[in-house]
C-alpha cells in the first residue's frame, strides 16, 4: 500500500550515486567551476574604454601584478591582518575556553550569550565598530583618552598605524566567540582519565595543560585555525564598511584591492587577476596545512 | 579540576566579567537605536541612562508608535524607509535555504551510504569550493549575470546563496546521516525496499534535527551575506547588511537609524542561534567536531 503511493522516480531506484549528487555536481559546476574558468579568461583580457569591449592581453595582467607595489602591500596587509588575528584569537579563545568550561550555574547562559556575536552581520559589526571608535564620541575612542592611552590628535581609523587594529578589534570581537565554543566542545570530548591520574600524580595546572590538554586538543585546534584562517584572509566586509582600505593603504586587503579595481576603477580583466591570485594562495596555503596537522573531514 | 568554593566564585567572576564585555556593543548598539539623536553624539557618551526616542524605527519601519507629537511618517515617504529591504532579506535567505537543503540532502546521503571511485577527492572539490575567496566568485559572476539578464534579480542572489552555502549543508548533513546506523538501511533494502523509499521513510524522519540544524546555519549565513549582495544587485533589490552600509548622508551618518535597523536584523538571527545551541560547534567547522 505505501510503496504504490510513494513511487520514485525509475532512475533513483537503481542503486548509483549519480543521481543523488546530479543536482549538486550541476550547481558546483555552474556556479563554482564555469566562473572560475571566466575567471582566468578575463585575467587574459582587459576593457579597454575606447572600443568599450574586452580585448586580448596575454600575459600582462599577471605581468603587472608581480609587479604592483600596491598588490604587494595589500597581500602583505592581508597576511599581518590574518596572522595577528589568528594569534589572538587562539590564546585568548583557549583562556576563555578554559575559563567558562563549567557546570556550575549560570555557564551554561554565559556559553549562550557568547554565541551571539556570530550571527551579526559583519557589515553591521563594522558599523557598530566604526561608531564606537569615532574620533568625537567614541565609547572605545572616549574610554581610551580618558585611560591617557589615546590622544586628541590621534582617531584611531584615520591613523595609519593603528587602523588596522581598529579593524582587528572588531574581528576579535566577534570570532573569538567561534574559537570559544569549539575549543569548549573539545574539552568536554577530552577522557577523564589521564585528568585524574595526572592528578594523583601530583601535576600542576600549568603542566596538565601543557602535556595532556594542548596536545589532546591537536586535531580541534588544527581545524578551528584552518576554518578561520581561510575566513580571515578572504575578509572584505570589514575593511569596505570601516576602513575602505585607508588611511592611505594601510588597510587594503587582497578582496578589497581586488574589488576596487574591478568595480571603481573598471580594471576588469586585473581585477580578476588579484582574486584569482587571492584565490591561489588560499588553496596553496589551505592544502599545505592539512597536509601537514593531517586534518580530517 | 577541582576547585574551593572561593575559587569558584573568582572564577563566576571572572567569567560573568568576560561574557559581558563581549555583550557591551551589542547592548550599546540596541541603545543607540533607541536614543534621542543629540543623545547619540554626547561626549561622554552615555551607556545606562539616555533620553529615549522611537524615531528611528518609526523612520525604518514607516510607522508610527505615537511616541512623538506632530512626527508623522508615510509608509514609504522617507530615506530610510526600510521595510521592503527586510522583505528582500527574508525572501532570499528562506529561498536559497531551501534550495540548499533540498540538493545538499540528496548529495550528503549519497556520500554517507555509498561508495564510489573519486569520492575522496569529490568531496574534497565540495570542501574547495568552501575556500574560494567570495570576491574570486563575485567577480566572473557579475559579468556572467550581466549576459545572462540576473543581475538585480532575485533569483541570481538566491542562486549565488546556495553555492555559497552547499559545503557548509553537505558535509554537515553527511555527518548526521552518518550518525544514523547503516545496518537500517541495509535491512531494509533486503527487504526489497527501494533506495529512495528507504531515504524517504526511514532515513529523513530519523535526521529531521539535524537537517533543521543545517537550515538554521544556512539561514543565518545568507541573511549575514555582504559581497555577492554588494556585487550582484543594483536598485531593484538589497539585504539588510549591505543597505545599512549606505547610511551616510551628507549631513553625516544616521547611527540611530542604522542602529535601528541593525537591531530589527540581529534579533531573529539571535533567536535562531539560540535554537541550534546544540549542533552549533558542529556546523561551524562544518561537521568535523562533535558536541
Amino acid at each position: 500500500m505505501t510503496r504504490s503511493l510513494i513511487r520514485a522516480p525509475r532512475f533513483m531506484i537503481a542503486d548509483h550515486p549519480l543521481p543523488w549528487l546530479l543536482p549538486l555536481i550541476v550547481i558546483l559546476v555552474v556556479f563554482a567551476l564555469y566562473p572560475f574558468f571566466y575567471n582566468i579568461f578575463l585575467s587574459f583580457h582587459e576593457f579597454a574604454p575606447r572600443k568599450r569591449e574586452l580585448v586580448p592581453v596575454g600575459f600582462d595582467n599577471w605581468v603587472q601584478l608581480f609587479g604592483d607595489p600596491r598588490m604587494w602591500n595589500a597581500f602583505s596587509v592581508t597576511l599581518l591582518y590574518t596572522g595577528i588575528c589568528l594569534v589572538i584569537q587562539v590564546v585568548l579563545g583557549m583562556a576563555i575556553a578554559l575559563l567558562i568550561d563549567s557546570d556550575d550555574p549560570g555557564f551554561g547562559f554565559l556559553r549562550g550569550v557568547l554565541t551571539l556575536t556570530l550571527v551579526i552581520p559583519p557589515a553591521i559589526t563594522g558599523m557598530m565598530f566604526l561608531l564606537m571608535q569615532d574620533a568625537q564620541f567614541g565609547i572605545i575612542t572616549w574610554t581610551l583618552q580618558s585611560l591617557g592611552l589615546l590622544t586628541q590628535a590621534t582617531p584611531i581609523l584615520a591613523t595609519p598605524s593603528l587602523a588596522l587594529w581598529g579593524v582587528i578589534v572588531a574581528d576579535v570581537w566577534q570570532w573569538t566567540p567561534f574559537m570559544v565554543l569549539i575549543f569548549v566542545a573539545g574539552l568536554r570530548s577530552l577522557p577523564r582519565d589521564p585528568f585524574e591520574s595526572a592528578m594523583i600524580d601530583g601535576a600542576s595546572s600549568w603542566q596538565v595543560f601543557r602535556r595532556l590538554t594542548l596536545p589532546m586538543m591537536g586535531k580541534v585546534i588544527a581545524i578551528a585555525v584552518l576554518i578561520r584562517g581561510i575566513d580571515l584572509f578572504r575578509m572584505f566586509d570589514y575593511v569596505f564598511v570601516m576602513t575602505s582600505g585607508g588611511p592611505g593603504t594601510s588597510t587594503y586587503t587582497l578582496s578589497l584591492y581586488a574589488w576596487e579595481q574591478t568595480f571603481s576603477f573598471i580594471k576588469w580583466g586585473y581585477g580578476a587577476t588579484l582574486s584569482l591570485f587571492a584565490l591561489f594562495v588560499i588553496l596553496i596555503a589551505a592544502n599545505l596545512f592539512v597536509a601537514v596537522f593531517k586534518v580530517r573531514w | 579540576m577541582l576547585l574551593s568554593p572561593g575559587q569558584r566564585i573568582l572564577r563566576a567572576v571572572a567569567a560573568w566579567a568576560v561574557v559581558m564585555l563581549f555583550a557591551f556593543p551589542i547592548y550599546y548598539w540596541v541603545t543607540v537605536s533607541i536614543k534621542l539623536d543629540r543623545e547619540i553624539f554626547s561626549i561622554p557618551p552615555k551607556v545606562f541612562s539616555f533620553e529615549t526616542s522611537a524615531k528611528s524605527y518609526e523612520e525604518v519601519f514607516g510607522i508610527s508608535l505615537g511616541f512623538e507629537q506632530g512626527l508623522s511618517v508615510l509608509p514609504g515617504g522617507g530615506d530610510f524607509y526600510m521595510t521592503p529591504r527586510l522583505w528582500d532579506s527574508i525572501v532570499i535567505a528562506v529561498c536559497s535555504t531551501a534550495l540548499a537543503i533540498v540538493i545538499a540532502t540528496l548529495a550528503a546521503y549519497a556520500l554517507s551510504r555509498m561508495r564510489f571511485r573519486g569520492q575522496h577527492h569529490f568531496v574534497f572539490w565540495i570542501l574547495s569550493t568552501r575556500m574560494m575567496p567570495p570576491v574570486a566568485v563575485a567577480i566572473p559572476m557579475f559579468f556572467i549575470y550581466r549576459d545572462f539578464g540576473l543581475l538585480d534579480t532575485y533569483h541570481g542572489v538566491i542562486l549565488i546563496h546556495a553555492l555559497m552555502n552547499m559545503p557548509l549543508a553537505v558535509l554537515l548533513l553527511k555527518s548526521f546521516f552518518d550518525d544514523i546506523p547503516k545496518e537500517i538501511d541495509e535491512a531494509a533494502l533486503i527487504d526489497g525496499a527501494s533506495r529512495f523509499l528507504v531515504f524517504r521513510k526511514l532515513v529523513l524522519p530519523m535526521a529531521m534535527g539535524g537537517i533543521a540544524a543545517t537550515a538554521v546555519l544556512c539561514f543565518i549565513f545568507s541573511w549575514t551575506e555582504f559581497l555577492f549582495v554588494l556585487t550582484l544587485t543594483q536598485t531593484g533589490l538589497k539585504t539588510v547588511p549591505v543597505v545599512s552600509s549606505t547610511f551616510v548622508t551628507s549631513t553625516g551618518t544616521a547611527w540611530g537609524n542604522m542602529a535601528a535597523l541593525g537591531t530589527a536584523a540581529i534579533l531573529p538571527a539571535f533567536i535562531f542561534i539560540l535554537l541550534v545551541q546544540k549542533n552549533l560547534v558542529r556546523g561551524l567547522t562544518l561537521g568535523s567536531v562533535k558536541q
